[in-house]
């Protein structure tokens, strides 16, 4: 079974906006704990509701594990709510 | 061959390889490349929805348990299921394929088809092959680059859609009259579309052994095989003739939901019921309808089948009002049970019927409208029965496989 643990951590994130057709891109989040994380990919980002809420998802990887950070778009906060690193 | 349909091939059927389990090795990168199963739940009596292709060659397949699946295959991933992440690749999908044509139809969430009959002349004019190719390349572009899918093109949907499963994954075939009985050779009955063992047994009874002998059956031989004027139309449609381009009106609308524990008491199992019957209610209000018959059928262990129905004379579409008709009918269920699901059918317009819908239910359906209005705004269940509370994280929102009408 892969190690998957469900989070709820308020994070600090850069993100460049580009042009083309995902133009939002989380580039490196730094957690409650210090840890610094680089994404190297984003596997997909979309957006999902909260009521009449827009949350944006973005599953990432920094090739060491899979992340998913969540940008509400009312509050302008991002949050770091999953984390899966071990797939045995 | 006679009577084909030699008309150039503007059908497009796509198709995406094993969907769930692709979308979830495109969103984590390390899932790639890995046998991964996906479930509606992460317990060892969960049912795999669907598998990677990884997996698949080990033999794992849809319908089967996750602790037999991963007997089966070490290392296999377990996923839950992610609709939201699902709907939104189904609407990136649609999005791609109406850029080519505004005669979009989808079949279910993974897969779809395109008529080029009402595309404008400039896409008509070029060649469909370049044309999934390119189709194939804007999901890897514009989703992402795990993503493929099937590509077939006929001159009907059955064609198109045989077509797109010749070469999986990611594959795109073209099936006509010139190729179609070399194609057909090589294949088995049940590896035609709507040909399962039923109606195997059905062309069997009439000499058909083979997908080569439907084809070269006449119509009065498909007639006695089909025993109605469905033989006529499989006459037709395997020669390239539309015959399934029908659209339906919503006749039913259900929820069924596995069981998670075997040791629930009745009032636990009708806690989920309850959910269940709410879930229902929004969706009914939602397209605008009331119902008249409400059914309950659940699936029993070991196995095994328990019904029952009723039909109400006045319309209904509150939760209360479904709620109550279940509740009902649940005492006369038995104690072992493994599935249960609800389905309220005999539709109509809320609006042609809301004279009798008021005289029976005023007050429910103006709580209705505000339950349903508080819920759209703040999220979906925010407000429902105080009896349900805390089953919101068991029985999740599925994605219903077949139907798109509630994505």
């Amino acid at each position: 079974m892969n190690d998957e643990v469900q989070l709820d951590e308020r994070v600090q994130v850069i993100c460049t906006f580009g042009s083309g057709v995902n133009p939002c891109r989380p580039v490196r989040f730094r957690r409650p704990n210090g840890q610094e994380v680089t994404v190297t990919e984003i596997g997909l980002g979309y957006p999902t509701l909260a009521g009449r809420r827009m949350v944006h998802v973005f599953d990432v990887t920094d090739g060491a594990s899979d992340y998913r950070l969540e940008f509400d778009s009312e509050r302008l906060t991002w949050r770091l709510t999953r984390q899966a690193d071990r797939y045995e | 061959m006679s009577e084909f349909n030699v008309a150039q091939p503007l059908v497009m059927h796509i198709d995406l390889n094993s969907c769930f389990a692709t979308i979830e090795q495109q969103s984590r990168p390390k899932l790639r490349g890995r046998p991964v199963a996906v479930v509606n739940r992460r317990a060892d009596n969960a049912t795999i929805v669907t598998a990677s292709y990884e997996a698949k060659a080990y033999g794992v397949a849809t319908g089967m348990l996750a602790s037999a699946a991963k007997r089966l295959v070490p290392g296999l991933v377990v996923v839950e299921t992610d609709p939201p992440k699902y709907r939104y690749v189904y609407r990136r999908l649609l999005r791609v394929m109406r850029d080519y044509s505004a005669s979009v139809a989808m079949k279910s969430i993974d897969e779809g088809v395109i008529d080029f009959a009402a595309a404008p002349g400039d896409i008509q004019d070029r060649d469909l092959a370049s044309i999934g190719h390119e189709i194939k390349q804007r999901l890897r572009d514009e989703i992402g680059v795990w993503m493929r899918c099937n590509v077939g093109i006929g001159t009907n949907r059955f064609l198109a859609k045989m077509a797109a499963a010749l070469h999986k994954p990611d594959g795109l075939d073209i099936l006509t009259s010139h190729n179609i009985r070399e194609i057909f050779a090589g294949l088995k009955l049940q590896d035609l579309t709507g040909i399962a063992a039923r109606n195997e047994h059905r062309l069997n009874a009439v000499g058909i052994y083979t997908p080569l002998d439907m084809l070269d059956a006449d119509v009065m031989t498909l007639r006695l095989a089909f025993r109605s004027v469905h033989g006529e139309y499989w006459y037709r449609r395997l020669r390239g003739w539309e015959v399934d381009d029908a659209v339906h009106d919503l006749q039913s609308c259900g929820r069924q939901y596995v069981l998670d524990s075997r040791s629930l008491s009745r009032q636990e199992i009708m806690k989920r019921l309850h959910v269940l019957a709410e879930d229902v209610g929004s969706k009914l209000r939602g397209e605008g309808k009331s119902a008249r018959g409400i059914s309950l059928r659940f699936i029993l262990y070991p196995r095994g089948i328990w019904q029952a129905h009723y039909l109400s004379p006045l319309p209904f579409s509150s939760n209360l009002a479904i709620w109550r008709m279940a509740e009902q009918l649940f005492r006369g269920a038995p104690d072992n049970i493994r599935l249960i699901s609800i389905t309220c059918y005999h539709l109509a317009d809320a609006d042609a019927l809301s004279q009798l819908d008021l005289f029976s239910d005023d007050l429910d359906t103006r709580l209705m409208a505000a339950v349903d209005s508080v819920n759209r705004r703040y999220g979906a269940r925010v407000l429902h029965s105080a009896s349900t509370l805390s089953l919101d994280e068991i029985v999740k929102t599925k994605i219903p496989f077949g139907s798109t009408r509630y994505l």
